[in-house]
């Protein structure tokens, strides 16, 4: 009696296990939220654009300043890793590491901006005012105008997303837009973010209706629209906001977020930036993998060509390296996305291309001015051009513009020995193009 | 009465004790012993009509029988069992034959101990005594050519290091392909709980917490008749093990084990000296001048460059020391198992080191005649030195042999020197602080009760606690702790597996003659696994005596979890007929958290058939076979290991923060359909043994296929996602095992017996959604792709270096007159085609000499090493190796080292410059794979039982001396350290690098066995 006791209480138990089993089987995770409890309130929200920004970070940190050095001539490869070499070289296959981290991390942020563009105007939260939804917005809309800038101008018209990712199957049948098409979404962008964002005296880490204004400036002139272009720069200059800072070094020294700054991101000892590591030498703990050339070396070093600039450097002999990113400790040096120090030289070009000599040579002698460097005094339009080119190179020695620069200006065969223009702009990472039947791979490749 | 042991007066004693039993009537008595060694075998059990008795620990036994008796039978677990005539005798000494069918042993399988003769599944046993006392601290590694269907490759020659093992091939491509462990019926985790980072190395073997010293025997179920009553867990084999037990009625017996191993590198690392190193290097400058790229001065006063020597800094004798302790025994109604164990071992590169403590309890008791209860309890404490190597310019091999020779140890004012981003090696050697504790409880508790002797109800709970305990600290003399000004890191990481289980086994023998036999069982587990981990960082301390976080500037800390449950229902059902025909079947249900909610059950059937041709009278006939047995199975086994416990769901991760606020952002894409990856395996085998049972054949043909790969898809990075976790792909692995075990001569005092095993497997992937590229730090050299074998090379394949421009010449596979990426093709594998061991066994009076040879063919190993250090002169901060000086010189020169150059314009031209070490090629050419064939002394063991009248004059029961000898022979082309290796094993998909890898050891050691 007793054995068939003890079996119906056990199958009784089973029995109990079935009906329990659903529930028993639920577990979620504790350290991130379910899809759709995403965006739903005021808090979600502003979680939702601060982790927009983070995603930012995650390309602009280390990934893209990288693509707009190591390629061109002010820094070469010295490390171990095959990618590194493969940019420095000009030789990048499809599967290159920091070109697919760089087109991944920004299609990241773009998709970040499009769940913020397409759930925020659904949310009704007391505690979300019109103001601070319009913020949001707006700098949504600016994370995906940058996003698809800096698409454009590495691997020309990308295939242009503007609904987040919930399923899988709905993203298909997106092919490639045109390089202008492209400028054309980020230009829609912009104009949206102008609209929506406020300006403040003070805040230079998020996006804000004057930086949208530099970003602007700054796609006139990659579409080579010198009126707007200066038009724009023009507007940002004008802004008491942004002031050139006059000791070169100090807008890459703590404090950060100095008056030359129009827009960076922040980083702290919680949120590093670990890009000074690419740069410092091992005994100062990092890996030396990009190395200043001796060709900026010689640059920086010369009174008439770098000034204060040479700051931008340390260490001797064959142990020269960069120290725009020197946070080491900390890891605290942003990402300098726009400064104004550019502003400036964006209305030179545009001047110059529109034969307002005077006018580009003021621009070009107010960076030439802060550097203490001689005044520029070429007079033709095309000494001129070159030398703003060449101060380019040098005022923004170790940050992400002298390859775009030379693209841009269809140089860099000229400069670089590219001549293959083909490889003027990246690959379609491998695998996007093994598992997308929409995507074309640039040509060359 | 000790002197009566003495075996000159053996006989005598026995007479003696005839003599005075004599006088009582119906009593018999006697001594059961080997046949072999003349030894006394306690716990034979012998019975007669009424009753049965056990032998004592010392052989003896007595029965009462109250009549006189027709015969008796002794029956012992190995040993034949025999029926003896009393024939009127009171005195009888029984020798006992030890049973090397083994077709009479009791296995252990899924749930159940099932008799071998009716096994349909394909099982293999290995004996606990096989694997004891060799230098090597975990068990799985341990089994690398012991067995058929097993493949096993060390990681590293790191004490304690990673193991890959393999139950007939890799099932899987994201989700693990580890088989299920089974301990003495815990569920144990296979995860590696050590979070540092080890530069692609698995960090440890979390199986190498057990004892060998404590294993009875271990089972591996390899086919699907076997394996589907673990569902959803048993697609990639189960292992179980059995820890030793004590035996009713027997003698408390102590039990003492030690040896002591010194152990040595086979080879050493090579590189260039420093008068060489600058000679390559000015070629190089003059040679890249002359293709129109930079122009460098060359090195100064090139043959009196210095040489330093880093290499020999890093190898020692590392020793290694084992103590185990152990007491076994049993009353009428309880049996025990007690023991210590301690294993030290040191790495042969320094400084890391193993450390392992373990302890066990096993006890069981009969309460009442129907009532059994009892546990199994293994406690383990481990401390690890860790030191990263491989994939990691920070660690200590990379340090020492990358850096070029010509460079000083030490800069002019004594400190430590560094160069391009490697560290320093002493300074690695000396400062290296990474102490890892871990802490493991696997323990079982049971009750069993027998409703009749037929029908038995266990229930079980059991649990593996998993903890690692790390803290590393990194002065500010290694390079990582230079910016941070000291980092200090703590962090406890904890997996745990809880297991109930209910069982309820049916065993019974019925009709004329017992000639049906029913043996089934029914059951359910409930199974949850929670991994842990919390951990603090501290960066900025006052001095670098001060390691503890809370006194950093700067403090962080971060912490994960995650949990996954199962819910089983399982049921199997053996049937035999006439000892001759034996169909088996069961059926698993599982359901797991870990899946989509639209597919969260799986059902997993199987069935198998056996047929033991050997009980048919033609059979019987042919005087030919001692037995024939012919086994066929089918079924289905699922795997869910190694997927993310929400991998189903759609999620935004936290964290993402900014300006030090908290963000979110879209992580992960939801799946609702995601389920098992299911294989379907047949097995068709055939066992005889012939010849006087003196040579016996196993032999099994495999077909396994396994489709709904867990993968992770790659999709459109436009999406935002790179991967979207779904069932998809398929992969085969088909293959064919023999073993054969040889008793070659079997005489009074020379016994020589040879097992032989060889397996062979054929991996294909079958259907996969597109290429998948990986390893070596994006190169991406290693490859998925339909139609070939997992663990793929994928690279440019060098031709041949033209003799009169230097340049190499790589095939152009898609004859487009250039080479693009579009040219690399798939030029090897690092899955052997073939591995197998030969183990002999030969024994002389008191002396055995055993050796073991383990093989593996047609595997390739990426020799980074080389791809590292011939360059060319491309990397600035890299030294080379000897192969490099035998690059191309001159027009005529035949080699395949290309001409010396850094130049890098047009990279996509064949025949030039740019692609000999750099360009489009950037060294991943076919040059550095090699073939890592290799056959191993794995183990040469002479050793010495001293005889039985000197041990009882020591009052011993055992005394056993010997001397070993591990990896003394290799026979291979690899051309670097060593052919074990597996540098990226921390991915399952970059099997074969060799990368700065702590190379296999020799090992010479010497030990004692003592029983009291």
């Amino acid at each position: 009696m007793k054995h068939k006791y003890i079996f119906t209480v056990h199958v009784m138990i089973l029995a109990l296990f079935f009906s329990s089993c659903k529930k028993y089987l639920e577990e979620f995770p504790n350290d991130a939220l379910s899809s759709e409890r995403a965006i739903v309130d005021a808090g979600s929200a502003r979680a939702a654009i601060i982790g927009a920004y983070d995603r930012v970070q995650g390309y602009q940190s280390a990934n893209y300043p990288t693509l707009g050095t190591i390629t061109a001539d002010n820094v070469i490869f010295n490390g171990t890793l095959s990618q590194y070499l493969q940019l420095d070289q000009n030789a990048i296959p499809a599967d290159n590491v920091t070109t697919v981290a760089a087109y991944q991390g920004i299609y990241r942020a773009i998709n970040s901006a499009n769940s913020i563009i397409a759930a925020l105007p659904a949310i009704s939260d007391p505690l979300l005012s019109t103001e601070e939804k319009d913020k949001i917005l707006g700098e949504a809309y600016f994370i995906r105008a940058l996003g698809y800038f800096d698409l454009a101008r590495g691997w020309g018209g990308v295939q242009l997303q503007l609904q987040p990712t919930i399923d899988i199957n709905a993203a298909k049948g997106i092919t490639r837009s045109t390089l202008q098409q492209t400028y054309d979404q980020v230009l829609s962008d912009i104009i949206e973010a102008e609209n929506l964002l406020p300006d403040d005296a003070t805040t230079r880490n998020r996006a804000q209706k004057s930086s949208a204004s530099a970003l602007r400036a700054r796609l006139h002139l990659y579409r080579k629209e010198w009126a707007l272009a200066e038009t724009y720069a023009s507007q940002v200059i004008a802004n008491t906001k942004y002031v050139l800072i006059p000791v070169y070094k100090n807008f890459f020294t703590t404090p950060f977020n100095t008056t030359e700054s129009v827009f960076e991101l922040s980083y702290s000892v919680n949120d590093r930036n670990t890009f000074w590591n690419l740069w410092y030498l091992s005994s100062g703990g990092g890996q030396y993998t990009l190395k200043p050339s001796v060709a900026i070396i010689n640059k920086l070093n010369d009174p008439a060509t770098g000034g204060t600039r040479k700051t931008l450097i340390a260490g001797t002999g064959n142990n020269i390296y960069g120290v725009l990113y020197n946070s080491s400790a900390t890891g605290a040096d942003p990402s300098y996305v726009i400064r104004i120090a550019e502003l400036y030289l964006i209305r030179a070009e545009a001047r110059a291309q529109q034969d307002k000599l005077p006018g580009a040579l003021a621009d070009l002698n107010e960076i030439r001015r802060r550097a203490g460097v001689p005044a520029a005094t070429a007079s033709a339009k095309p000494e001129i051009l070159l030398a703003i080119e060449n101060e380019n190179a040098v005022e923004f020695a170790f940050e992400a513009h002298r390859w775009f620069d030379l693209v841009r200006t269809e140089r860099a065969g000229a400069v670089l020995g590219i001549t293959d223009q083909r490889f003027w702009l990246f690959p379609i990472p491998l695998a996007d193009v093994l598992s997308d039947p929409d995507v074309d791979q640039n040509p060359g490749y | 009465m000790k002197f009566f042991y003495k075996k000159s007066v053996w006989v005598m004693v026995l007479l003696l004790i005839a003599t005075f039993t004599y006088a009582q009537p119906f009593v018999i008595s006697g001594k059961v012993a080997s046949s072999e060694t003349g030894q006394p075998l306690p716990g034979a059990t012998i019975s007669w009509s009424e009753g049965a008795e056990i032998a004592d620990d010392k052989g003896f036994f007595e029965l009462k029988t109250g009549k006189l008796l027709q015969s008796i039978i002794v029956s012992l677990a190995g040993f034949e069992t025999q029926e003896i005539p009393v024939k009127g005798r009171t005195l009888i000494n029984i020798l006992l034959q030890a049973d090397k069918k083994q077709l009479d042993e009791v296995v252990v399988t899924g749930y159940a101990t099932q008799n071998r003769k009716f096994i349909a599944g394909a099982v293999t046993t290995v004996k606990g005594e096989e694997l004891r006392n060799n230098p090597v601290a975990g068990f799985n590694q341990l089994l690398q050519g012991k067995t058929t269907g097993v493949q096993v490759l060390s990681n590293s020659g790191v004490p304690g290091g990673g193991v890959t093992f393999r139950v007939r091939g890799t099932n899987s491509i994201n989700a693990s392909s580890d088989p299920l462990y089974i301990i003495d019926g815990v569920f144990v985790s296979n995860a590696d709980p050590i979070q540092t980072g080890l530069g692609g190395q698995q960090q440890s073997n979390p199986i190498a917490d057990l004892n060998v010293e404590d294993i009875d025997n271990i089972t591996i179920l390899k086919d699907a008749s076997a394996t589907a009553i673990y569902g959803s867990l048993g697609a990639n084999g189960v292992i179980l093990v059995t820890t030793k037990r004590g035996r009713l009625n027997s003698k408390g017996r102590i039990s003492f084990n030690t040896y002591q191993g010194w152990s040595t590198a086979i080879n050493k690392f090579k590189v260039t000296n420093g008068p060489e190193t600058a000679l390559l290097t000015n070629e190089a400058r003059v040679n890249t001048a002359a293709d129109g790229g930079a122009v460098v001065a060359p090195i100064p006063d090139v043959a009196n460059q210095p040489t330093y020597n880093r290499v020999s800094d890093l190898f020692r004798t590392g020793l290694t020391s084992n103590y185990d302790l152990s007491v076994r025994g049993g009353s009428e109604k309880s049996t025990y198992y007690l023991s210590l164990g301690y294993l030290k071992q040191e790495s042969i590169v320094k400084p890391s080191d193993f450390e392992r403590y373990t302890a066990r309890f096993n006890y069981d008791n009969y309460v009442t005649n129907q009532l059994k209860v009892g546990t199994s309890v293994g406690l383990t404490r481990t401390r690890r030195n860790v030191s990263s190597n491989d994939n990691n310019p920070r660690g200590v091999v990379n340090s020492a042999i990358f850096v070029r020779s010509y460079l000083p140890v030490y800069n002019a004012n004594g400190t430590y020197a560094r160069y391009g981003a490697f560290d320093n090696h002493l300074a690695l050697i000396e400062n290296l602080d990474n102490d890892a504790v871990g802490w493991r409880s696997i323990a079982n508790l049971y009750a069993e009760y027998s409703f009749s002797p037929a029908l038995k109800f266990k229930s079980s709970f059991s649990l593996d606690n998993n903890s690692a305990y790390e803290n590393n600290y990194t002065n500010t003399l290694l390079v990582a702790g230079v910016s941070t000004n000291g980092t200090a890191t703590s962090t406890e990481t904890k997996n745990l597996v809880l297991t109930n289980e209910q069982v309820l086994t049916y065993i019974k023998s019925f009709g004329r003659n017992k000639q049906h036999t029913i043996n089934a069982l029914a059951g359910n587990t409930i199974n949850t696994v929670l991994n842990q981990n919390t951990g603090a960082t501290g960066n900025g301390f006052a001095s670098n005596d001060l390691t503890a976080i809370s006194v950093a500037a700067i403090r962080s800390g971060s912490s994960s979890r995650s949990q996954a449950k199962l819910v089983s229902f399982f049921g199997k059902v053996n049937y035999t007929y006439d000892n001759k025909y034996t169909v088996d079947a069961s059926l698993r249900a599982d359901a797991s958290s870990r899946f989509g909610v639209n597919n969260q059950w799986g059902y997993f059937p199987s069935a198998g058939f056996t047929w033991r041709a050997s009980q048919e009278k033609f059979i019987q006939a042919l005087g030919f076979f001692n037995d024939l047995k012919f086994r066929a199975s089918a079924g289905v086994t699922g795997n869910q290991n190694g997927i993310d416990p929400y991998g189903s769901k759609g999620l935004w991760n936290s964290g993402s923060n900014y300006l030090e606020q908290a963000g979110t952002g879209p992580a992960q894409l939801a799946n609702p359909d995601l389920t098992w990856e299911s294989t379907t395996q047949y097995d068709v085998g055939i066992d005889f043994t012939i010849l006087k049972n003196r040579l016996s054949v196993s032999f099994d043909y495999y077909d396994k296929y396994t489709r709904d790969l867990l993968l992770s898809v790659p999709v459109p990075s436009r999406t935002g996602f790179s991967f979207y976790f779904q069932n998809f792909g398929a992969v085969s692995n088909k293959g064919i095992e023999l073993s054969v075990r040889s008793t070659n001569i079997s005489a009074n005092n020379f016994k020589w017996t040879t097992d032989f095993n060889i397996s062979r497997n054929r991996n294909n992937i079958e259907k996969l959604a597109s290429d998948i590229t990986l390893g070596a730090s994006g190169r991406n050299i290693s490859i998925l792709k339909e139609g070939n074998p997992v663990n793929s090379f994928q690279l440019y394949k060098q031709l041949y270096v033209d003799p009169q421009t230097g340049n190499a010449v790589y095939e152009d596979v898609n004859n487009d007159g250039i080479i693009t990426a579009a040219d690399r093709q798939i030029v090897g594998n690092a899955l052997p085609r073939f591995t197998g061991g030969i183990t002999n066994n030969l024994t002389y009076k008191n002396v055995d000499l055993s050796f073991f040879f383990y093989f593996q063919e047609g595997n390739k190993i990426m020799n980074m090493n080389d791809f590292f250090m011939v360059h060319g002169n491309t990397q600035a901060n890299i030294g080379f190796v000897p192969r490099q000086l035998d690059r191309w010189q001159r027009p005529g020169d035949i080699t395949d080292i290309p001409r010396l150059t850094t130049f890098s314009g047009n990279p996509t031209a064949n025949n030039s410059a740019a692609n000999n070490y750099g360009g489009n090629v950037a060294n991943l050419s076919s040059r550095y794979l090699e073939d890592a064939s290799f056959i191993r002394l794995k183990t040469i063991s002479l050793g010495y039982n001293f005889p039985s009248l000197l041990l009882k004059r020591l009052r011993l029961n055992n005394l056993r001396v010997y001397a070993q000898a591990t990896n003394l022979l290799t026979l291979t082309k690899y051309g670097g350290l060593d052919p074990e290796v597996s540098a990226q094993s921390s991915n399952s998909n970059t099997v074969g690098y060799d990368w700065a890898t702590v190379p296999q050891p020799k090992t010479f050691q010497a030990g004692l066995t003592i029983t009291f």
